[in-house]
């Protein structure tokens, strides 16, 4: 080939035409170019929407992200309070931050040019340093793209017709593989631990379920809490609530995620294997304890667990107050407790059945005999309903008709039930009463959304058929005339007002009298505390306010060797894991006391 | 002829070329080479020691920075092996769209080779064309992934994100307007006497070495030996894409040229098929919280056809959530010294870099 | 694809030929087990015997809690497109292993890497010592043992401005007044 090649050589000329085509690069008039529209630029953060669980910092492998308290945000139950703070000298928009945020707060805008001549405007607070930039989102996350896994293991259960034919367990359980998924849905923020009233280490057990290490996740639950079984089965779970993933789909199930590691150790002996409680020397102190509930219980475990000699003194033929006597057996079967129980017993506590204190032994001998006394009674006298014929037979309490059935006695309830109340006693009642084959209906003020009761009980009780009529006020009972037995119940319909606004209220309508025929009427509106076993001088003492007892963070009363837990007194939920912190506080109490 | 005395010269760390910063020491005597030795460890940033401090999904967004021209195949090769390791299905719309984009990345990085072969010749116009050109295809990429250069787009299970609405008709647009556009590449380029005459007979692969020396890709075609992982051990949908995998004779800078100027047409083609083709449904398998996501123990070895040839990534798992050792093996590990070193003696200074751009070095990949 | 054939009898050849053990592990790849001091031989054998003429990669693996370092050598037969992995264990106190650069010439890069990334010696191995780190006076770091967290810390500054940073879980625990105790931390967020 020659060199002079002509084609070769005027081909290229041929890009000369080009000077006479529009320009690629440049614009006039001059115009900005357009980021696309999941552009991932700078972030931006709704701090209002954010609850500071700090996943994105977590996921980001830069390091770029920090979480910080900032001037106007403190933390509350559900948020720490924190939020992130990104450097930018790391980032490398990944957008990792932004697929993992559970509530979606975090996104990432169209602003890409940033300039400033001080190094330190790098650290930039989404939201909080360019609040414009809300209108700017581009690279956003949806549930669908989100890494979160927002949708729950289901749960298995007995189908609603087959439980209704007996007291067996409703809920199934997790399998292991069915806890292992679950448990890995849990981005271990810690923020239920501050909403659970005992902080139980939540993350941790559920981090070392999802490495398959059941035996230190059952270790890490005993260490705060020595009625788990119990608990994983009918915790009223605060913890849900505040959920990072509950904002936008599905709280972790905590409490199954519980009741599963409580499984892996069937029988006491398992339990103490695994758990292997390390039970220090007598200490030389002993304490008293009045009621073998979920408060006395707790205190007693702790203060055995630390040497001291506990005596607990319990009315009743077995120990776990109302987790014995009012939680129906299908949600919480007898071999649970007994298990539960004969653990405690197992490492040093005693427990005096059948010894009501007042009665069979008095509150001063206790009180002089020990260092220190534990009470924790309950709620055991029912609250009346406050309406006509309320005495008559076919009304019953629901605790006193869950006391009966569960200690293995029998009350017919006839055919039709009607039940007062929205709260989980109602519940239970009235699923119990389904049970021995009624028809039952509840009759509540306000609306079903209102219903203080736990929503997975209100839908179990629907699968079982149960009738809910919200919005209805009792007036009155309707006896038969020649028998004085209960032949119905008399309601008002009442319709929501909210006043100035606040809560709506139910207020009655004129005229809309109803009546529902029924054969027993259970009324489900509250306990209140039996003080009638103390002694006058020390009620004075004690503080007692609107039937509950007054104690400071420690669970100490106004006496100073008394200490005080549970439904009884003034802290908490009124559910069994507050009686458990209040039991659990109260060693601290009772240490700091005795010990110095 | 006076036998003249041997020189030492560097070529880099600098860019020599725009193909990355690394250098390569020559002996030489007057303009010719007389030994070549590559020196690295100007970029040298620990990623697969890092990796190993990483979940599987963080280590994701490292893995795309491996080579800066070509980053989209070291995600699809470390998804691949992740998922063999996991027994992962990865949904069929979301191997249509690892296709395209596979393709199209392979066209921007093209574009750059236009840029970095012509330019290393002396003929800056078409650098200044194709990376303008190069534009458009990134203008596609920052619609789907948000993000231009790195992607961080494909992970394990699937691709990030599905194509957004209209896209697919804009990358149909873009693909018509590159294929004019490379006519007139042509014109310029491989019409041009000058670049036939710099490029013919120099920096030549032997033919009967080349496989030996591990070359791979457009370099190893251009000896005429027909090999390409996308036909050899298809992934993805390749097996049901209609493409040609071009050959030429000869193992030289010119052969390798003609074997990418027809690979262009071919990514077109592949991504007009894979868009007539894609079926809907599901983008994504989505794997578990990435924080708690563990991988089976084991090792795979997943490999892929990136533009300068075959991309291995060898990945250990010991069960755990991290990887136990990611170790990335790019055309350029032995592009970039063995091959190197072997075929610049006896070879013009004023060649090297041309070499260089030709063989595909890219030094980010050697020492990662 | 399904019936492996062609695997199983590569897998024949070479475990029979040098007696060691071996597996199919999927289609298409077919790994060995051998000794260290086989592995050139069966190399060899697989490149001039069965045609296993290209070397994909070469690949070093620390399992430190074996006290062994793993090698991998991947090579492929462009005809049969069968990939064949020769693994053997060496101790990592006595990191010596044969070199393979005059089987394939770009083994060499490989084994450069690995003597300087985990401290393996190629007795014979001809390059400069420093190829990609410089003035390196710490152990190879990619043996597990090396903590780039510390390194980085111990060689770099931090950036002033970031210390209010505050952990979740601890200012959480903080707030409700509890302690995780010891033996549960290690499943505290990372
Ligand atoms: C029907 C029903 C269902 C419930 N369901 C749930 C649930 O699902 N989840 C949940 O978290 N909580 C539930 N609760 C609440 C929970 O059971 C209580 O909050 C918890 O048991 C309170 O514990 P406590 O230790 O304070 O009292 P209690 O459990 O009431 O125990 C007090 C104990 O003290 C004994 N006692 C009282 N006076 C004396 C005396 N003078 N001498 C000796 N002993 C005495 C009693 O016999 C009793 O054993 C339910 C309660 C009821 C009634
Ligand atoms: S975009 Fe990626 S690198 Fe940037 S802060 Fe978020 S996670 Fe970190």
């Amino acid at each position: 080939m020659s060199f002079i090649d002509l084609k070769g050589m005027l081909q290229p000329l041929g890009a000369v035409k080009q000077l006479f085509k529009k320009p690629h690069t440049i614009q006039y008039p001059y115009e900005t170019n357009k980021a696309s529209d999941n552009y991932r630029g700078l972030h931006f953060n709704d701090l209002d929407q954010c609850i500071g669980c700090g996943n994105c910092s977590t996921i980001c492998q830069n390091d770029a992200i920090d979480m910080i308290s900032l001037d106007n945000i403190d933390g509350k139950k559900g948020d720490s309070g924190l939020r992130p703070r990104i450097d930018n000298g790391r980032c490398c928009w990944c957008a990792l931050c932004v697929d993992v945020c559970p509530t979606g707060s975090l996104n990432l805008t169209k602003d890409y040019i940033f300039v400033t001549d001080n190094p330190n405007d790098f650290l930039l607070t989404p939201g909080l340093d360019n609040p414009d930039a809300k209108d700017r989102l581009s690279y956003t996350c949806d549930m669908n793209t989100s890494l979160s896994l927002y949708d729950r293991v289901p749960m298995r259960e007995l189908d609603g017709k087959e439980r209704v034919k007996s007291f067996a367990e409703v809920v199934l359980g997790y399998s292991e593989e069915e806890a292992r998924a679950e448990a890995d849905r849990c981005i271990s923020c810690g923020l239920c631990t501050e909403a659970c009233p005992e902080n139980m280490h939540i993350p941790e057990y559920i981090n070392a379920i999802a490495r398959g290490n059941d035996d230190d996740a059952l270790r890490i639950i005993y260490d705060n809490n020595p009625l788990p079984e119990m608990c994983g089965k009918v915790c009223t779970r605060v913890c849900e609530d505040v959920c990072a993933l509950q904002v936008r789909g599905e709280a972790v199930a905590i409490r199954w995620l519980k009741r599963y590691a409580t499984e892996t150790a069937p029988t006491v002996e398992m339990i103490k294997e695994i758990v292997d409680p390390k039970i220090e020397e007598p200490n030389g102190f002993s304490v008293g304890i009045v009621g073998a509930g979920p408060a006395g219980l707790t205190a007693a475990y702790y203060l055995a667990l630390k040497g001291y000699d506990v005596t607990i003194y319990e009315a009743q033929a077995h120990a776990g107050g109302m987790i014995m006597y009012g939680i129906p057996k299908y949600r919480f079967p007898l071999e649970s407790i007994d298990k539960q129980i004969q653990y405690m017993e197992s490492i040093g506590v005693k427990i005096k059945y059948n010894t009501k204190v007042g009665k069979d032994i008095t509150f001063d001998e206790i009180y002089t005999n020990n260092d220190a006394v534990f009470v924790g009674i309950g709620l055991q006298n029912p609250w009346n309903i406050g309406i006509k014929n309320e005495d008559s037979p076919g009304v019953i309490s629901a605790i006193e008709y869950l006391k009966i059935i569960n200690s293995d006695e029998t009350y017919d309830v006839g055919k039709k039930v009607a039940v007062i109340g929205g709260g989980n006693v109602a519940i239970d009642g009235a699923r119990v009463s389904a049970r021995f084959g009624a028809d039952v209906t509840i009759l509540y003020r306000r609306r079903v959304e209102d219903m203080p009761a736990d929503w997975e009980e209100i839908e179990g009780a629907e699968h079982e058929g149960i009738n809910i009529v919200p919005q209805a006020i009792p007036t009155r009972i309707i006896k038969d005339e020649k028998t004085g037995k209960v032949i119905g119940i008399e309601y008002l319909k009442a319709k929501m007002v909210a006043e100035d606004g606040g809560r709506p209220r139910p207020v009655a309508i004129e005229g809309s009298e109803t009546i529902y025929e029924c054969d027993t009427v259970i009324g489900a509106i509250g306990q209140q505390a039996d003080f009638d076993w103390l002694p006058e001088n020390y009620k004075e003492d004690l503080i007692i306010e609107r039937g509950k007892i007054q104690v400071n963070d420690l669970r100490q009363t106004g006496v100073t060797k008394i200490f005080a837990g549970g439904d009884s007194v003034k802290y908490g939920n009124s559910d069994a894991i507050s009686a458990i912190a209040d039991g659990f506080n109260a060693v601290k109490g009772i240490d700091k006391l005795l010990l110095k | 002829m006076v036998r003249e005395k041997e020189t030492t010269l560097y070529i880099g760390p600098q860019h020599p070329g725009i193909t990355g910063n690394m250098m390569v020491k020559l002996k030489v005597q007057g303009d010719t080479v007389v030994s070549a030795a590559t020196h690295v460890g100007y970029l040298h940033r620990a990623f697969e020691k890092l990796i190993e401090r990483r979940n599987w999904i963080q280590a994701f967004t490292l893995l795309c920075r491996f080579c800066v021209p070509e980053p989209d195949p070291m995600e699809l090769t470390y998804a691949r092996a992740v998922e063999e390791l996991d027994n992962r299905e990865v949904p069929e719309r979301a191997k249509y769209i690892r296709v395209i984009v596979m393709e199209l990345a392979r066209m921007q990085s093209f574009m750059l080779w236009y840029a970095g072969q012509s330019g290393s010749a002396g003929l800056y116009l078409t650098p200044q064309w194709s990376v303008g050109d190069r534009n458009y295809i990134l203008d596609l990429f920052e619609d789907l992934t948000g993000g231009r250069i790195y992607h961080m787009y494909i992970w394990p299970g699937g691709v990030r994100r599905d194509l957004p609405e209209g896209w697919t008709d804009k990358t149909l647009r873009t693909m018509d307007y590159i294929e004019k556009r490379l006519d007139e590449y042509n014109k310029i380029l491989f019409d041009n006497t000058i670049f036939q005459k710099r490029a013919q007979g120099v920096g030549i692969v032997p033919k009967d070495k080349a496989i030996e020396w591990g070359v791979v890709g457009p370099v190893l075609r251009g000896t005429g030996i027909k090999s390409d992982v996308r036909i050899d051990e298809p992934y993805e949908v390749y097996d049901k894409i209609d493409f040609d995998v071009p050959t030429q004779e000869g193992g030289d800078i010119w052969a390798r040229a003609l074997v990418r100027k027809e690979e262009v047409r071919q990514s077109i083609r592949i991504i007009r098929q894979a868009i007539a083709d894609m079926p809907g449904g599901a983008y994504y398998n989505k794997v578990s919280n990435p924080m708690k996501w563990t991988v089976p123990a084991g090792q795979a070895w997943a490999k892929t056809e990136s533009v300068r040839g075959e991309i291995g990534f060898h990945v250990t798992s010991d069960g755990g959530n991290k990887p136990y050792r990611v170790h990335v093996k790019g055309a350029a590990y032995t592009h970039g010294v063995t091959v190197l070193e072997k075929i610049l003696p006896g070879q013009n200074i004023a060649d090297v870099s041309f070499i260089l751009n030709s063989l595909g070095v890219c030094p980010p990949e050697i020492e990662r | 694809m399904t019936d492996l054939v062609k695997e199983n009898i590569l897998l024949n050849a070479v475990t029979s030929a040098f007696k060691i053990e071996g597996k199919v592990i999927r289609d298409r790849r077919v790994e060995v087990h051998a000794d260290k001091n086989t592995v050139s031989s069966i190399l060899l054998f697989a490149k001039k015997q069965l045609g296993y003429i290209h070397m994909n990669h070469m690949t070093c693996i620390d399992w430190i809690e074996q006290g062994e370092f793993e090698l991998v050598y991947t090579i492929y037969h462009p005809v049969d497109k069968l990939t064949l992995f020769v693994k053997t264990r060496i101790d990592r106190e006595i990191p010596v292993m044969e070199n393979i650069d005059t089987i394939w010439d770009h083994a060499n890069t490989y084994e450069r890497e690995m003597r300087e990334m985990f401290g393996i010696e190629f007795p014979g191995l001809v390059g400069e010592h420093d190829f990609i780190l410089e003035d390196w006076d710490q152990i190879p770091p990619m043996r597990k043992e090396f903590d780039t967290h510390k390194y980085a810390a111990e060689t770099f500054y931090t950036r002033p401005g970031r210390e209010d940073a505050k952990d979740v879980r601890e200012e959480l625990s903080k707030r409700s007044g509890t302690v995780v105790p010891d033996f549960a931390k290690k499943y505290s967020r990372e």
